[in-house]
């Protein structure tokens, strides 16, 4: 069974366009490098006060008393809040699966390390955080759990003590006959992993102004939402007020992915100001709080794993078994992590059968949240530094039983054993190219001669597959009951033929106002700068979801193919009208409706705008009069999943290698990154330029993760990071320069030809990169099987391994 | 994150702030000398610092200088740290210098950084108290008392702790011409370019007919203190140029270390083995560098 | 508790005088007792490089500033970049070579690479990281922020500005 797809409908009435597949500039740029964008700290409102939160210290305490009688009397302070207000007006956040959340503030009993435990707002954020200063509160310290081994071990205390069990969620997936496959296997090659939290750090946090309505008893909150109509129904669900009744505007955000948080600071100043008399409250979490508490920390896994392999090198069969700490309950829907890597669970290899074995627990670790990619990186190691092993038994290449073992360009679409379908590729090409660009043969001449000189050098040849364009519908098997992910547009041309593009998210980074721009501009024969695109609250809004699951790129431009058609519908009936012809006798094209048969008879865009607005009166009376038009795009196909989680999830699936070589200092541990090659396919580039940022964006990311960044925690559960001096993001200096190229296969499934493509390199270079150090070590016998590769992490391994 | 309240004072003359620090430690008000504040803002920030008051001493621009006296350099203390990497003077006289003031942050920070705050803030695993001790600097310090000179090895008592009085303020760095011919080398370790070195060593020497004289050590980033390692000096002194030999004081340097710091980023054993690798490395580099 | 002071400061050639609390970053009084809110604060602890601005300039962290230590000092934001509308050819090098993304961090590269472009008009690979090695870009993994400084001192250094980035030279 393949995808049907009425692709007619999401063309561009043009063989050449002169904006789409070109490195167009970017709309969202000249003011963004003037300083003059409204990012929400840059915001003040009327009577606008200030909060700041006090946060627990303990991992796991229960709250005995609050005293706040000097903090109200320090000049300044308007409004407290507390756990008895939070109790009395609100429900604990929704979670999936349900029942694994809290309240915005801690009610009776705090779960981890800056966990809200009362909040402040005054007149400004100096003072406010004074007065949380003044707070007295009294802590019964409680036993806390400080991992997730801890965690289900017997006499573990409880997180959530109506659970019975710290285990969110226990179960085995079977795709296909695995055990009879590993029985019949020449070889089992086993590895166990231990990856350690990171997470989004984008580079301003979670910020907010709420502003409760005590009139109506509705809400207004602005900020940098990620996704907001998905936030008004967590605030509606959590505040008591009916869905229409919550407003959220978003605000251009410096960068998201994925981990921005927001719900509690949002369900925090939203009381402040209700208690503070409806006067609004900004909330901006400071570094900090978003080191410790914010919506940062994702993928705290524990694996074993195995591959069945042939003695020809063909890999039959993956087993994968997961103990993952979501940290203090499940209100991140750090869950669907462990759920995303079935859309591409045996990568881009034809594995006949898998089985994952996943334990999901609670620990006194700060909440999980979405992180670019949610969740593959890891899984991604994981089969890779397998594939490397089986390589590495049988005496094959590793780039050579890659090759041996992908999915095959004519057996697309291809359905994977966990259930999800790629729809096109040809990762040989890719694996060739990547292979070629890096000179594969000199490297590894290279790496012989350096070896016998006593150095240490390593290459990586990882191949990944990457999903785009999620739907919801997949996370059922994680207990997350399906919002939906519709994307709307509503384009409308003024009375002077200028267009301006309505959509429900803001602007954060990835350039997405600038393809919807180019595809307006090509689609109607405009100059890019005759169209502005603008973000609507969510109640003025067309259906949307917003950026997330590589999705945007490709929902949106079908949002405005569908929308332009529209348009292009009524333009040729008003055309009609004038030109006293009958519609299907027009084409649009350059820039004007005009006749098939008589070129020269045309109407310009602008002049049937103006007619349809100012003067409607030459046009039939039930002609529709408006300029415009709303389209909402979802991906088709997709299916909900089976009793295994098998379901078609992702629409496509975008495919790289990257090629790496590393230097290994066995002295220091220290690793030096000599050389970068990628080569991805995703499809139709809409953006080359776009494209390149966001591989290059997830190569610093997957460096940072594999050889810098981690949040650390004491044996205890205390977190040792709190600071950017602590948590080490990758500067101009650890960031290798890459070299890049692309094979493009367009997508059968989707608008143009484009698959999702803004997380596939954070899929891939944490794996990339490991594997290139291990292929270092490998005559010292160690493998670095925990991440980050730091320098005492490596120099460690070798010192075992040598006494 | 916002700093606490503090009253701020930006006296105009040096005797003025010493006689503000004297006031205000006689009315029992903790006080903080700010000069850069590239160190102690973050403080400030974070609530880790709090001072009841600041005394700044940006107003004090006759400490703002690099000259020549005679042999020696002398470097006002409120002299920038860019302006001192950024120096002719001391790329010329004080290689050393100049190379562990390019480690010392990001541009950022040495634009608005003063020399002399590294050394007040003694922070151990800052590159300045390694530099001032390898190169034998001299600290000029005024106090109620007039002026004092410290000898930098005398300076760094332990932990972010100085021999400076709270009344006292660092006015000047004097730092000795070395030898003709001396050999050097500055190297540490940082997870990233511009940390702070999870180790580093600061080696100077002079090599003459084939031997290797008057060694100086020293280690930072591993204890309390930037610290020579007299043990590793005594491996190489006198003796013939050969790598196992610096290998040899690499190890009995380590050796030698009390207790190296543990932290997020390295464990005591970890640095213990780069501080071997360094003094290795920074002896090999320090006799290439020497005229032999 | 703490003391108020009345600063002079002038900001993209345009003078102020205000009274602080002593307590108050520079970062803070330029966003918001100026409403300059271009620069960007990012970390508030010095290491992300966001709001970094020109003071007497040279390249700083105006959150690891008091702005009663700015009294006195000539000051330069991002806002103080473009000239008569306009851009500075670090901002169009940027915007040509796609140079950001979220664009956050970019007001403090803008003004950094200004600073070194000044002084420096053909900078080494080497010598770019050394001037904005110590500012966080979370979205671009700098590759394109290298090329765009690059760009930018071609554009200062011909004086020109070198279309890079139309569709028809693609």
């Amino acid at each position: 069974m393949t995808t049907d797809m009425n692709n007619s409908l999401y063309e561009l009435p043009t063989e050449s366009p002169r904006f789409v597949g070109q490195q167009v500039r970017r709309i969202e740029d000249p003011a963004l490098v003037s300083g003059s964008v409204e990012f929400i700290d840059n915001v003040t409102l009327p009577g606008m006060l200030h909060a700041a939160i006090l946060r627990c210290p303990h991992p796991h305490a229960r709250i005995v008393s609050i005293d706040t009688t000097a903090a109200r009397q320090l000049p300044g302070v308007v409004a407290v809040l507390t756990g008895e207000d939070v109790k009395r007006w609100c429900n604990p956040v929704v979670t999936a699966p349900e029942g694994w959340g809290a309240y915005c503030l801690a009610v009776d009993k705090a779960r981890f390390v800056g966990e809200p435990v009362m909040a402040i707002a005054a007149t400004d954020r100096y003072i406010a955080e004074d007065a949380c200063e003044l707070v007295e509160v009294e802590y019964e310290v409680l036993p806390a759990v400080p991992d997730a081994p801890a965690a289900i071990a017997a006499d573990s205390p409880l997180l959530f003590e109506n659970q019975n069990s710290n285990v969110m969620l226990q179960r085995v997936y079977d795709w296909g006959e695995v055990e009879p496959l590993f029985e019949r296997a020449d070889h089992i090659v086993r590895e166990t992993f231990r990856w350690n939290r990171v997470g989004a750090n984008p580079m301003e946090t979670f910020g907010c102004i709420s502003q409760w309505n005590l009139a109506d008893n509705s809400l207004t909150c602005r900020g940098s939402y990620q996704t907001p109509s998905f936030m008004v129904l967590g605030r509606s669900a959590s505040l008591n007020l009916p869905s229409n009744k919550v407003r959220i505007i978003a605000h251009p955000h410096g960068g998201s992915f994925g981990g921005k948080g927001g719900p509690r600071g949002t369900d925090i100043s939203a009381l402040l100001s209700r208690k503070a008399g409806g006067r609004p409250v900004k909330y901006i979490e400071d570094r900090a709080e978003y080191l410790l508490a914010g919506g940062g920390q994702s993928w705290d896994r524990y694996y074993e794993a195995a591959l069945a392999v042939m003695a020809d090198g063909t890999v039959t069969g993956l087993k994968v078994k997961l103990l993952d700490d979501q940290g203090a309950g499940a209100e991140g829907y750090g869950t669907i992590s462990v759920a995303k890597p079935l859309a591409a669970f045996t990568g881009p290899y034809r594995i006949q059968a898998a089985q994952y074995d996943l334990t999901v627990v609670a620990t006194n670790r700060a909440p999980t949240f979405a992180y670019r990619g949610y969740g593959p990186p890891p899984h991604n190691l994981v089969l890779e530094t397998l594939m490397d092993s089986a390589a590495r038994e049988l005496g094959i290449d590793s780039a050579e039983i890659r090759r041996r073992n992908y999915i095959q360009p004519e057996q697309f679409p291809y359905t994977i054993p966990s259930g999800n379908e790629y729809d096109s590729g040809n990762y040989p090409e890719v694996l060739a190219r990547a292979l070629q660009m890096a000179d594969y043969e000199a490297l590894r001449a290279q790496q012989q001669t350096a070896r016998d000189e006593g150095r240490y050098l390593g290459i990586g040849v990882v191949s990944t597959v990457e999903p785009g364009v999620f739907d919801w519908n997949a996370y059922r098997t994680a207990g997350v009951q399906g919002v939906g992910v519709p994307e709307g547009a509503r384009v409308n041309f003024d009375m002077l033929g200028q267009v301006t593009v309505t959509v429900g998210f803001a602007l954060e980074g990835q350039g997405q106002y600038t393809v919807a721009a180019q595809v307006v501009a090509d689609y109607f024969g405009l100059e890019m700068d005759a169209v502005r695109v603008v973000c609507a609250s969510s109640d003025a809004a067309p259906p949307h979801f917003g950026p997330g699951g590589s999705r945007v790129g490709v929902a949106l431009t079908g949002a405005v193919l569908g929308a332009c058609h529209k348009i292009a519908e009524k333009f040729r009936r008003v055309g009609a009208v004038l030109l006293q012809c009958e519609p299907d006798d027009l084409e649009l094209a350059g820039g004007a409706v005009r006749m098939r048969e008589r070129p020269e008879a045309q109407l310009g865009l602008a002049d049937l705008a103006g007619t349809m607005l100012a003067r409607s009166d030459l046009l039939p009376p039930d002609m529709d009069p408006h300029p415009g038009a709303t389209h909402v795009w979802t991906p088709p196909g997709r299916t909900e999943p089976d009793e295994q989680g098998r379901c078609k999830s992702y629409l496509t699936a975008a495919n790289a290698t990257h090629v790496v070589l590393v230097e290994v200092d066995p002295d220091t541990g220290v690793t030096e990154i000599l050389k970068y090659v990628i080569v991805d396919d995703c499809g139709t580039r809409l953006n080359p330029a776009n494209v390149e940022g966001q591989v290059q964006g997830g190569v610093a990311q997957g460096v940072g993760a594999a050889l810098l960044e981690q949040y650390v925690y004491t044996e205890d559960g205390q977190p040792l990071v709190s600071t950017f001096a602590d948590y080490l993001m990758p500067t101009l200096h650890e960031v290798p320069i890459t070299q890049k190229g692309a094979v493009v296969t367009p997508s059968p499934f989707t608008p143009l030809g484009a698959k999702g493509c803004g997380e596939g390199s954070i899929h891939i270079t944490p794996a990339a990169v490991i594997c290139a150090i291990n292929d270092a070590l490998q005559p010292l016998g160690v493998k670095v099987r925990e991440t980050p590769a730091s320098p005492s992490r490596i120099w460690n391994l070798i010192r075992e391994a040598g006494t | 994150m916002k700093p606490a309240p503090f009253d701020y004072y930006a006296p105009d003359t040096l005797s003025d702030v010493v006689a503000l620090l004297q006031r205000l430690e006689n009315d029992d008000i903790d006080a903080k000398v700010l000069a850069g504040g590239q160190s102690l803002l973050p403080m400030l920030s974070l609530r880790v610092a709090r001072p009841e008051a600041l005394v700044d001493l940006r107003k004090l621009a006759d400490l703002n200088y690099i000259r020549e006296e005679g042999d020696t350099l002398a470097i006002g203390a409120m002299t920038t740290k860019s302006a001192v990497e950024d120096s002719p003077l001391v790329q010329r006289r004080q290689p050393l210098l100049h190379a562990a003031t390019r480690l010392v942050g990001h541009r950022q920070i040495r634009n608005r950084g003063s020399f002399g705050g590294s050394f007040t803030q003694a922070d151990p695993a800052s590159e300045y108290p390694a530099a001032a001790i390898a190169l034998d600097m001299e600290l000029k310090v005024v106090g109620p008392d007039g002026e004092r000179r410290v000898a930098a090895q005398d300076f760094f008592i332990t932990y972010m702790t100085t021999d400076l009085d709270t009344t006292e303020v660092l006015t000047e760095i004097r730092v000795p011409a070395l030898p003709a011919g001396t050999g050097w080398s500055f190297q540490e370790i940082a997870r990233r370019h511009g940390d702070f070195a999870m180790a580093g060593v600061a080696v100077t020497l002079r090599v003459e007919n084939g031997v290797c004289r008057a060694p100086r050590i020293v280690a930072f980033g591993v204890g309390a203190t930037a610290l020579r390692l007299p043990e590793a000096e005594q491996v190489v002194d006198g003796k013939a140029l050969d790598s196992a030999l610096f290998q040899e004081a690499g190890h009995a340097g380590a050796a030698a270390l009390e207790e190296p710091s543990s932290d997020v980023h390295a464990s005591a054993d970890y640095r213990r083995q780069l501080v071997a690798v360094l003094v290795a490395r920074g002896l090999a580099e320090a006799v290439a560098r020497s005229a032999a | 508790m703490t003391t108020r002071h009345q600063i002079s400061v002038t900001v993209n050639g345009v003078n102020y005088q205000r009274e602080v609390d002593a307590r108050l970053t520079l970062a803070d009084f330029v966003r918001h007792d100026l409403s300059l809110g271009g620069t960007h604060v990012g970390c508030e602890h010095g290491v992300c490089g966001a709001c970094t601005i020109l003071v007497n300039g040279a390249s700083m962290r105006s959150c690891l500033m008091l702005a009663v230590q700015a009294d006195g000092a000539e000051l330069t934001t991002v806002e103080g970049l473009s000239r008569n509308g306009e851009l500075h050819p670090v901002q169009q090098a940027f915007i040509d070579r796609h140079g950001l993304q979220c664009g956050f961090c970019t007001p403090g590269f803008l003004i950094s690479t200004a600073e070194l472009l000044q002084g420096n008009p053909n900078p080494s690979d080497d010598e770019i990281a050394d001037a904005l090695g110590g500012h966080l870009c979370r979205c671009t993994g700098y590759q394109s922020i290298l090329e765009s400084v690059q760009l930018a001192a071609q554009m200062m250094r011909e004086g020109t500005i070198v279309d890079a980035a139309s569709p028809a030279e693609a």
